[in-house]
């Protein structure tokens, strides 16, 4: 059985990476499976899928806690999640950064390669949904699934979809990332930090699950946690706001879904990055594009 | 304490009127219609310092009920049948989030073909949902026992919701002599509500947060146990009871001329009544008859039930409820606590959809169970009253 874990984020295409994966390995004539961890799915948040192959009938239905493969569309995510836990030393990984395998540090140190998926997607969706290509890359560093079986998987999850037009690029941006991978072995330097994570024995919950605000354990739950637990850190784009540009409609302010966009008093805007996800809505619904988004965790 | 001759329905509202509910919303439907009806009056006449919501559906009724309740106030309700399969979906609130909601549901059968007469599958279903659960066989009981489970739920201990169950018609239409107790005593039976854990803007707290896997299975273990550790403050609240008021309803079982019984039945509500009136002829003809009824459906009397039926030859479990191809509820719950246990135990279904039991009825039930301590059953469940052949 050969097991793969995708880490991404709401929006990337995680889960339609291991769904294409696990078509692909189907087209080769294996079984497979692909399934997503359902969690507080929003643009920007973590999130997790999960595929399956085998040459035999499938017989687990669990997550997946020691893959084979690891798969990170995001390489911001290696310094938030413990994305390398449980990664068998003998397995793989393709991760989606400029960098060289090199001078990934994964914490476990294995077989990796490294593409610009991010710079793919750019290229030829005009997105930056790196699901297709890292699939790409996916085929070059296993060679249960090929890259063949790969495009083949994506023509028809995407052509189904959204026309052959939409297939043929995303079938491209595959074949560019697979061209564009290099090889090589990542480090493992790195501790893999286990999220604190508050586990209280039954006796222990609140009555009612009902929760004031305070920290069991060291995580902050109840009213007043997102005081503490800052989505700011999901973003991989930032609004940069110009300011001379502005004409104070406040559209920005009123349209944010994190609220995280202040009204100052003369009623030019004032950013809180500690909350902003990077979604791009303020720079989407601004009519003199006062707001330009910049990729990466800047703050203005 | 006065005298009067009241329905089943109406003894629910005098319930409610002297626990100094403050919050009721409800919708009205037969047979719980009177309910509402006389609480609606009594706060018109100003002698119930209550909010009456009218609302447009069960749904809402369940909802306000929670909302009140969370606001830390004396919640009130009543339906049946449909209206409480419409309220399915927010009854599992109030248990999760510890709401000491207390509601009256006068049975009547759900689903078509339709009718508004007693049977007890609108809320046997609902024993899964974490509401205590209780069924009661007269109007005295059913003012008792509205009084008995606000003090139930709202037991620090307990937590929980109460619905407590009476038979539609049989009880809700039926008018007995009920002693209304004085407000006086009932306040010192009864004292304020003193939430746990309250809505309140100046100190705020999550209540109902999302719940991901980590807590689920520990959330929903505290809450099985919660139910259980129910039991003790059941029985000490009914010794307060009869301490102020001179009445008692028994433990979780009501165990009737079980000393030195050969064999009996198990039966709730109403059924137990007439089933008292079949034991008592039955031992006058020498025979060793005897009555189980059970007041709680949730928490389950399990133990309760091993102890009462040791020394028995033969058991029957009444149902007037079934769960389509298997057996009545009352019998799966009363089968599985005996587990292991060599006792013949036979489910015997009858009364439903307002079909009349009369003591002829109740007489076969008997001598079925009888039979049984002789010879091995033809089967394990019978359907009574029946026309054409099991
Ligand atoms: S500031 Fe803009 S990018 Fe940031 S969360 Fe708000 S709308 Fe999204
Ligand atoms: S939407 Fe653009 S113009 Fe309007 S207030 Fe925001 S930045 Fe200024």
């Amino acid at each position: 059985m050969f097991e793969v874990r995708f880490h991404g984020r709401g929006g990337q295409g995680a889960v339609m990476a291991a769904q294409a994966f696990a078509e692909a390995a189907v087209i080769e004539g294996l079984e497979a499976q692909a399934f997503p961890f359902f969690g507080a799915e929003r643009r920007g948040a973590p999130v997790r899928a999960f595929a399956r192959i085998d040459d035999q009938k499938i017989r687990i239905k669990s997550q997946i806690y020691r893959p084979d493969m690891l798969v990170i569309l995001d390489e911001s995510l290696l310094d938030i999640d413990p994305v390398g836990d449980g990664l068998k030393p003998e397995g793989s990984a393709v991760v989606n950064t400029r960098k060289g395998p090199e001078e990934v540090d994964l914490g476990v140190s294995v077989r990796c390669a490294t593409v610009d998926a991010t710079a793919v997607a750019l290229e030829h969706i005009k997105a930056p949904i790196v699901n297709t290509s890292i699939l790409g890359s996916m085929a070059k560093v296993q060679d249960l699934v090929s890259l063949r079986s790969i495009k083949a998987a994506i023509a028809d999850r995407f052509g189904e979809r959204l026309g052959p037009a939409a297939a043929e690029i995303n079938a491209a941006a595959a074949q560019a990332s697979f061209d564009r991978t290099k090889v090589g072995t990542c480090k493992g330097n790195r501790e893999i930090a286990h999220r604190e994570m508050w586990m209280p024995n039954w006796q222990d919950i609140p009555i009612g699950v009902t929760l004031p605000s305070g920290s069991y354990g060291k995580v902050n739950v109840g009213p007043g946690s997102s005081w503490q637990n800052m989505t700011g850190t999901w973003r991989t784009s930032s609004p940069h706001y110009l300011k001379e540009k502005c004409i104070r409609c406040l559209r920005c302010w009123f349209s944010c879904p994190e609220g995280c966009i202040h009204r100052l008093e003369d009623d030019y805007e004032k950013w809180d990055f500690r909350y902003c996800k990077g979604c791009g809505i303020c720079a989407q619904v601004c009519p003199v594009n006062a707001i330009e988004m910049v990729k990466g965790v800047k703050e203005w | 304490m006065v005298v009067k001759v009241i329905s089943g329905d109406h003894a629910v509202a005098w319930g409610a009127r002297l626990a100094r509910v403050e919050v009721v919303p409800a919708f009205p439907i037969t047979p719980q219609t009177l309910i509402v009806e006389q609480i609606a009056e009594f706060v018109n006449n100003g002698e119930m310092d209550a909010d009456f919501i009218p609302v447009e559906s069960e749904h809402s009724v369940m909802s306000v009920a929670v909302g009140a309740s969370a606001g830390g106030v004396r919640t009130f309700t009543a339906t049946a049948s449909q209206g409480l399969a419409l309220m399915h979906e927010m009854l599992y609130a109030a248990p999760q989030i510890r709401l000491p909601v207390v509601m009256a549901n006068a049975n009547r059968s759900l689903g078509a073909a339709a009718g508004i007469w007693l049977e007890h599958n609108d809320s046997m279903p609902e024993r899964e949902s974490g509401w205590l659960q209780c069924y009661v066989e007269n109007n005295q009981e059913a003012l008792d026992m509205t009084l008995q489970a606000f003090r139930l739920a709202e037991d620090h201990r307990v937590m929980l919701p109460v619905m407590i169950c009476l038979d539609g018609f049989v009880l809700s239409h039926t008018v007995e002599r009920v002693d209304i107790p004085d407000q006086a005593a009932v306040d010192g039976f009864l004292p304020k509500y003193v939430p746990v854990n309250v809505l309140d803007p100046d100190d705020p707290i999550v209540m109902n947060p999302i719940c991901p896997p980590e807590y689920a299975t520990e959330m929903r273990y505290q809450l099985d146990r919660a139910i259980d550790s129910a039991k003790i403050a059941i029985k000490e609240i009914d010794i307060d009871f009869s301490k102020r008021f001179g009445r008692s309803y028994g433990d979780l079982l009501d165990l009737y001329r079980m000393d030195g019984a050969e064999y009996a039945i198990v039966a709730i509500g109403t059924a137990a009544t007439t089933s008292r009136l079949v034991v008592d002829r039955l031992r006058a003809e020498g025979k060793k008859a005897g009555l189980i009824r059970i007041r709680f459906m949730r928490p389950f009397p399990k133990g309760e039930l091993i102890e009462a039926v040791s020394g028995l030859k033969a058991l029957g479990v009444f149902d007037r409820s079934v769960s389509f191809n298997s057996y009545g509820p009352v019998f799966t719950e009363v089968r599985n606590a005996l587990y292991g246990s060599v006792l013949p135990v036979t489910d015997h279904i009858a009364g439903l959809g307002g079909r009349d039991l009369t003591p002829e009825i109740l007489s076969k039930v008997f001598q079925v169970v009888e039979d049984s301590m002789e010879k091995t059953p033809e089967r394990d469940v019978y359907w009574h009253d029946l026309r054409g052949d099991m």
